[in-house]
């Protein structure tokens, strides 16, 4: 922050809450902050010129300051931001003052900085390195693999493990040991390697208990990830292959599978055949006064004999088309616009980065969540 | 002793990863320690990609790669050792690639490369703009597939020297406090360059020059410590890379006026001469007010949006969060700003350093493959290869050799110095020398260099140690104390910058990133064809000279 001393900048007053935690004592505080900055800061110049100038006990983890090494991953208005890509301009000529808190779903050491091990445990439980097959590169050299084929992985590639979706996962917080975006994302760059031969394996590793179908569709990740990986459509796209390639005893996607093939028989998806179809007849039994209770209140329809749609061609023969261009599997997720998109968006205004207040998506000066540090 | 191994790493970035993972194969225990995760290191901000002589886009070898080398480095580079990079150089980029790295494709389906500066050919291959990032993830892909212990977040404080060796490491444990002392038969050092040392840098906060002090404290030589290369293309104020593959791919450099200047400065070559010329055309322009508010252009209009998404995405990523910029629509400013050390810890070309058991590869060391100025694409494949190359000959030493020792008084000598530290509660903190360090070097000791300024800058640093011996450090907690950690890494720059500035003012020519044009605006091949090296002598830089390695090559005029 060495710029910041230099004069005939211009500069503003800057306002800043920060949860710090004091892991010894286990005191929680949110402290306030004030002081000037020039202009194009970032919230990282922020905490540095903090740091510096007025307490030199606030901790962070920080590195490149150019969005590439994920270490300054934390939580403006308790919603993941990389601190070197947050500007903060258009966030003080708003007047607001920012909450500044640890990442959650991580345990936290020391005011902004969490406990990565879990975050990396689970990165090492995907078996996170090339699997090859028999197959050897020709004459010593290189794979031979097109760049379309590349491009699979091309967003997946994107990722710097800084955390910001794992952050922001509701699937994780109801259940702390599901694998959670960032794994499986890194799962999908190898699934989707042509040079990968271990596929089926992965996808088996990856279906269990705490895998892929564990993910609610939230899409947090996707909206929070500063690289634009978009971890959610790496998990649809998980799931896709799992389903083409026959791994699919797992009941998410069985439930799956049922939607598809009640499109493909009769045109309409038959809810009370669902559990059953997905849970098994046993545990759907037992659910069976849940479901009368629903069914009393109208909120299933009457489990009258199935009819079939008037137009049910129309859904056979897109299934047709989609199997037909090969767009079964991870094929089949469209991929590649939102990060662009959003980039497109960011230019509209004079800064970029993440600082606009239309991304504070949730409650300013709320505690951080996270559990304590043992 | 905390633990002990056969090599020990410090620092795990391309460099320290790859001697690692080549330590582990040859059969040694090996363990890294690294101030920040291994991801999180700066290798991965590197963007255009890696030099080797592929052939897959035009013809090339070896041969034609180590000349634009030794060109490129002002013939102050070691002609064995460049002949061994180029000539590794092509095996050890299908190993990334077999391992897993997602480079960008040719038509063909081989790895794809881009022209980069100053070379013969179109040699840099590359992945889109994130090369760096791409190789720093498949060497931790590789690093964890063999299970190779690291002690993350464990910041490299001393050298154990005993007996004439390198016998270990003490360091302070960033995440739970306490000093921790681990053993090793050898020491490779890899802890990337010093670009802190400046207020404009491309370089990450991590980048402290934590190795070559370490070494220099050790009694080892630095060597061409002058050496710092400024990238042409870096955004303000802070220094922000953007990619020397912008003008692979055909971007251009314009002044105030619209005029490609380079034409005036390397006619042939033009924007793809290499940065050091190019740094010094920007900065006669920008003197000569042909600048705007300090910068030049960088204009990648007509390379057409569709180009610019699929190979620059990062670039535009950085030029719309930093300036505000889609450098689909409009050039960006861009400065020179200082990127690159191709000085270091002095080392023959497996690593070793004279101290016996102590190895350096990467950017922390000076082999030299890159003498005065470094070619872009270079840096990351000397990574990869000395890091090769040590990572083997570290094992197969501590492999032949058996003993450790760690002598007890250099742990309470460490922690009597530690508690004296931080039992400090008057005096000055930090952050304030720490930034006039980078302002002053920056201004005299930058892209041109007067004998005065050097001396003036001497003089600077000098009160700067002063003040230094009384700093406070606030946090006195154990927890994450990046306030000690922070001040220890301001006491290694204070000392690489006094060694820099005495080799500065010793060299008296201009050569590669070098330039005195006030007063030997020339290269002098007759008293200056040689590497300066600094040893510290009772805590002051003692400089000698050392001859460059000349195989094949003879001196020429360099001009693009």
């Amino acid at each position: 922050m060495e710029a910041a001393t230099k004069p005939a900048e211009k500069t503003m007053q800057v306002r800043v809450k920060i949860w710090r935690y004091d892991s010894q004592t286990g005191d929680r505080a949110l402290k306030e902050y004030e002081l000037e900055a020039p202009e194009w800061v970032t919230l990282l110049d922020v905490l540095d010129l903090i740091k510096d100038q007025q307490d030199g006990t606030l901790a962070y983890r920080k590195s490149c300051r150019m969005m590439i090494c994920g270490s300054c991953g934390m939580r403006m208005d308790g919603a993941a931001v990389l601190a070197c890509k947050t500007r903060m301009y258009d966030i003080v000529q708003a007047g607001h003052v920012p909450v500044i808190s640890a990442m959650g779903n991580l345990p936290i050491v020391k005011d902004l900085v969490v406990d990565m091990d879990p975050f990396w445990d689970k990165f090492k439980a995907m078996k996170p390195y090339l699997q090859p097959g028999y197959e050897e590169p020709t004459e010593g050299k290189e794979y031979l693999v097109s760049q379309e084929r590349m491009n699979v992985i091309h967003k997946e590639a994107l990722c710097i493990n800084c955390g910001a979706c794992v952050s922001e996962c509701n699937a994780m917080e109801s259940d702390p040991a599901f694998l959670g975006p960032q794994a499986l994302a890194k799962g999908m760059r190898f699934v989707g390697d042509a040079r990968d031969a271990n596929t089926v394996e992965r996808l088996e590793d990856y279906s269990g208990e705490h895998g892929i179908w564990e993910c609610t569709r939230c899409y947090f990740c996707n909206e929070r990830c500063p690289k634009g990986v978009d971890p959610r459509d790496a998990i649809a796209k998980l799931g896709a292959e799992a389903m083409k390639q026959g791994v699919d005893t797992d009941m998410g996607a069985k439930h799956a599978r049922w939607f598809v093939k009640s499109a493909e028989t009769t045109g309409w998806l038959r809810e009370t055949e669902l559990v059953p179809k997905t849970q098994g007849v046993i545990s759907a039994i037992s659910q069976m006064k849940f479901a009368m209770g629903l069914a009393v209140k109208g909120k299933v329809p009457p489990p009258i004999p199935p009819h079939v749609a008037d137009r049910v061609d129309e859904s056979r023969a897109l299934r047709k088309l989609v199997k037909e261009q090969g767009r079964d599997g991870y094929a089949g997720i469209v991929q590649g616009e939102r990060a662009l998109a959003r980039l497109e968006h960011e230019a509209s205004g004079a800064h970029g980065g993440m600082g606009s207040l239309e991304s504070a998506d949730v409650t300013p000066g709320e505690e951080p969540t996270a559990g304590k540090a043992d | 002793m905390d633990a002990q191994h056969d090599v020990l790493v410090v620092g795990a970035g391309c460099a320290g990863m790859r001697a690692a993972i080549e330590a582990f194969d040859a059969g040694a225990d090996v363990a890294m320690i690294s101030k920040i995760h291994p991801t999180r290191s700066h290798s991965g901000a590197a963007e255009g990609g890696i030099n080797a002589a592929l052939g897959n886009a035009s013809e090339d070898d070896p041969e034609t790669h180590a000349f634009d080398t030794v060109k490129g480095s002002d013939y102050l580079g070691d002609q064995d050792a460049i002949e061994i990079l180029c000539r590794e150089a092509p095996g050890d980029v299908y190993q990334l690639e077999n391992w897993g790295a997602v480079f960008s494709r040719t038509e063909d389906g081989r790895i794809a490369q881009r022209p980069f500066g100053a070379a013969g050919a179109p040699r840099t291959a590359y992945a889109a703009d994130i090369t760096g990032h791409v190789l720093v993830q498949v060497l931790y892909e590789q690093v964890v597939k063999r299970d190779i212990l690291t002690y993350e977040e464990w910041f490299a404080w001393k050298l154990v020297v005993d007996d004439g060796r390198c016998q270990g490491v003490i360091c302070w444990d960033l995440l739970n406090g306490g000093l921790k002392v681990v053993g090793a038969k050898t020491v490779i050092l890899a802890t990337g360059g010093a670009g802190r040392l400046y207020t404009g840098t491309t370089n990450a906060y991590s980048c402290t020059g934590d190795g070559m002090a370490l070494a220099l404290r050790a009694g080892v030589a630095l060597k061409d410590m002058e050496m710092m290369q400024f990238h042409p293309t870096t955004l303000a104020p802070t220094g922000v890379l953007i990619t020397e593959g912008c003008r692979g791919e055909g971007a251009y450099l314009l002044n105030s006026e619209g005029e490609r200047f380079l034409k005036d400065y390397a006619p042939n070559a033009m924007e793809l001469a290499s940065r050091d010329v190019i740094s010094r055309a920007e900065q006669t322009e920008i003197d000569q007010g042909r600048g705007i508010e300090g910068n030049v252009l960088l204009d990648l209009r007509h390379l057409g949006a569709e180009k610019i998404l699929e190979r620059l995405h990062g670039t535009r990523e950085l030029s719309m969060v930093f300036m505000g910029i889609d450098p689909i629509h409009e050039p960006i400013p861009v400065r020179p700003g200082a990127h690159y050390h191709m000085g270091g810890v002095d080392t023959d070309a497996w690593g070793q350093t004279s101290l016996t058991g102590l190895y350096a590869a990467g950017e922390v060391a000076c082999v030299s493959v890159h003498g005065a100025n470094r070619l872009g694409g270079n840096a990351l494949m000397e990574t990869i290869t000395f890091g090769k190359r040590s990572g083997r000959h570290a094992a197969d030493w501590a492999l032949a050799n058996t003993t450790v020792t760690v002598p007890e008084g250099v742990v309470t000598d460490a922690e009597r110095e530690l508690k004296a530290l931080l039992d400090r509660r008057d005096g000055e903190r930090p952050w304030k020398i720490r930034d006039e360090l980078a302002a002053t070097m920056h201004e005299n000791f930058g892209v041109f260099r007067r004998e005065d300024q050097m001396q003036r800058q001497g003089q600077i640093v000098d009160g700067l140690r002063e003040r230094y011996e009384r700093v406070v450090v606030e946090d006195k907690g154990d927890v994450f104390n990046s306030d000690l950690t922070q001040a220890l890494e301001l006491g290694f720059l204070l000392e690489l910058a006094e060694a820099m500035v005495v080799c500065g003012i010793a060299r008296k020519e201009s050569r590669g990133a070098h330039a005195r044009p006030h007063d030997f605006p020339e290269r002098d091949d007759e008293n200056f064809l040689k590497h300066t090296l600094v040893t510290s002598v009772d805590g002051r830089p003692r400089l000698d000279w050392k001859p460059v390695t000349m195989t094949k090559w003879e001196p020429k005029e360099r001009t693009y």
